[in-house]
């Protein structure tokens, strides 16, 4: 199967196993704002700053999530959908790691969480690409693929 | 700036008419208002077109407006296409209001259309994720679910920290659906209870069915014109635009300790009309998702955080109260077709302020009343567009 990335500049997936993939963002070298995903204008100065690169995102604490009972096309109801803290600074949206079993009491607001890499769905139309969810931190498996 | 009247308003009834395309919706809605307010196509001088979903859902990407103007007779004239998600309709509106109070046209037309039956709700339920972000609707963002944990408008958040129950939750949707019953333009005209929109399927845990708005066909228009004009076209109360504020979202980091955009907005709009809250006889706000009916009653600064549910016990915003909300049956019962829904808020607080609005009329007359409506969502965490606009008699 032919595997894509959606959003490849987002995302770092590293090539030895012993190493964790994190997202890409944007820090401000002058007021130290990080954002997620990129943007080349510090939303805080509005002016031309230096954006500089950053690696983010292993791990984060659970700000807000619940279960979906209707989905999109290419994703399967029921699903979680979850907003997470990001320690560099960002609130991001994210899809929860399949692993997990989708039912009330699974996940507690304030959990410690950490990234994975996976399908973005496990159906034919989006099952071939690669994107990033996170998981409880105390949950086993899903570690990069 | 002049001062603009609205004189002419006209809908559209909303629901579902598969077998009607978008021209056929709009052209009655175009033509009551322009009857209504006692001109004629060629008294027009401008047009601005609200649709958010046409392109992708009928494939008529470009030039709607003129597609849909021309079949009603309206040509030969600026005609500007608008889209600002379900904000569509009040962004046409401030358009054509600038038009004259800036002194360019006499006459103006805002128009707000929507078609999203089309026979494949998938479909209809993926343009609709096109109203945000590309990047979130590729991660799979549910729109519904966000209205339960996004950030600038957790319901789950208010539950936690201010005790309110499932039940709270459905105060908004049974009160709204008791108005939309009286309202014979409504999509869904069946008073609900409590308990039953409690107990229908969950979609977004804690949001069930009945506290969600359905897909739906619909469109509104009004006709705008300079103040001091209006007695030459009708002979109905003048009812003057006091303010009409439009903002995007902005970029927000958790510790953000700006207002909310929905509260900026707001405010922006009683400051631009000499007003505040109380002031407010009626209010049509945008309540997607009925709960957040309950978080908009404190960003418009009718009442203190977590105290929305009071506002619907104690009879403040019911039909019979101080300061009713959606009397219309708001966007889960009178409908919400996306790019229509600002222009129906128009049209509901004119026939209100006017005494034409029949079994639901409110008493007294209202003569101040306040239209809230947003759409989009971005990934700096918060929707795109808030529009307000405050009508004063």
């Amino acid at each position: 199967m032919r595997v894509k990335i959606l959003n490849p500049g987002n995302l770092r997936i590293p090539t030895e196993p012993v190493a964790t993939p994190c997202l890409l963002g944007n820090r401000c070298r002058e007021c130290g704002t990080v954002v997620f995903p990129k943007m080349p204008i510090c939303p805080s100065c509005r002016r031309k700053t230096d954006m500089e690169e950053i690696e983010l995102g292993r791990t984060g604490k659970l700000y807000s999530h619940t279960i979906a009972y209707v989905a999109p096309k290419g994703f399967t109801a029921p699903y979680f959908q979850a907003f997470v803290d990001l320690p560099e600074g960002p609130r991001i949206f994210s899809l929860i790691g399949c692993q997990c079993l989708v039912e009330r009491g699974v996940l507690e607001d304030g959990m410690e969480m950490r990234l994975i890499v996976e399908p973005v769905a496990e159906t034919p139309e989006r099952g071939d690409e690669l994107t990033y969810k996170y998981v409880p931190a105390h949950h086993n498996g899903g570690s990069g693929r | 700036m002049r001062e603009v009247a609205i004189i002419g308003v006209g809908a559209h009834p909303t629901g579902r008419f598969l077998e009607k395309p978008l021209k056929e919706l709009a052209y009655p809605a175009i033509w009551n208002a322009l009857d209504d307010a006692g001109v004629t196509a060629a008294d027009v001088n401008v047009a601005y077109f609200g649709n958010s979903l046409a392109g992708l859902l009928t494939g008529q990407e470009g030039i709607r407006g003129q597609v849909v103007l021309q079949h009603a007779g309206i040509t030969g004239i600026p005609i500007i296409n608008v889209e600002n998600a379900c904000a569509s309709a009040m962004t046409a509106l401030r358009g054509a209001w600038l038009e004259i109070a800036s002194g360019a046209a006499d006459v103006a037309l805002a128009v707000g259309a929507e078609k999203m039956n089309i026979g494949d709700s998938a479909r209809t339920i993926g343009a609709l994720s096109a109203d945000s972000e590309l990047d979130l609707s590729e991660m799979g963002m549910q729109f519904t679910a966000t209205y339960a944990i996004h950030p600038k408008i957790n319901v789950k958040a208010r539950m936690q920290e201010y005790g309110w129950t499932a039940a709270d939750l459905a105060k908004p949707a049974a009160k709204n659906s008791y108005n939309g019953s009286l309202n014979p333009l409504a999509q869904h005209r069946r008073p609900l209870t409590i308990e039953e929109i409690v107990q229908s399927r969950l979609i977004a845990d804690p949001l069930t069915l009945l506290m969600c708005s359905s897909i739906s066909d619909g469109a509104a228009a009004a006709v705008l014109c300079a103040a001091d004009l209006a007695p030459r076209f009708t002979s109905h109360t003048p009812i003057k635009i006091a303010s009409c504020v439009l903002q995007s979202g902005v970029y927000r980091l958790p510790d953000d300790e700006r207002p909310d955009s929905a509260t900026a907005s707001a405010f922006a709009a009683y400051e631009k009309a000499g007003i505040g809250p109380d002031d407010l006889d009626a209010i049509e706000l945008h309540d997607a998702m009925a709960p957040a009916e309950l978080i908009l009653y404190e960003r418009l600064g009718l009442c203190a955080l977590g105290e929305g549910p009071r506002l619907i016990d104690e009879h403040v915003t019911t039909l019979d109260g101080r300061m009713p909300v959606n009397p219309s049956g708001g966007l889960c019962s009178r409908g919400h077709p996306v790019g229509a829904t600002g222009l129906l808020q128009i049209c509901e607080l004119i026939w209100q302020m006017r005494g034409q609005a029949g079994p639901r009329q409110i008493e007294p007359r209202p003569k101040v009343t306040l239209a809230q409506n947003q759409g989009g969502l971005l990934l700096g965490q918060d929707s795109a567009a808030y529009g307000v606009t405050i009508l004063k008699c």
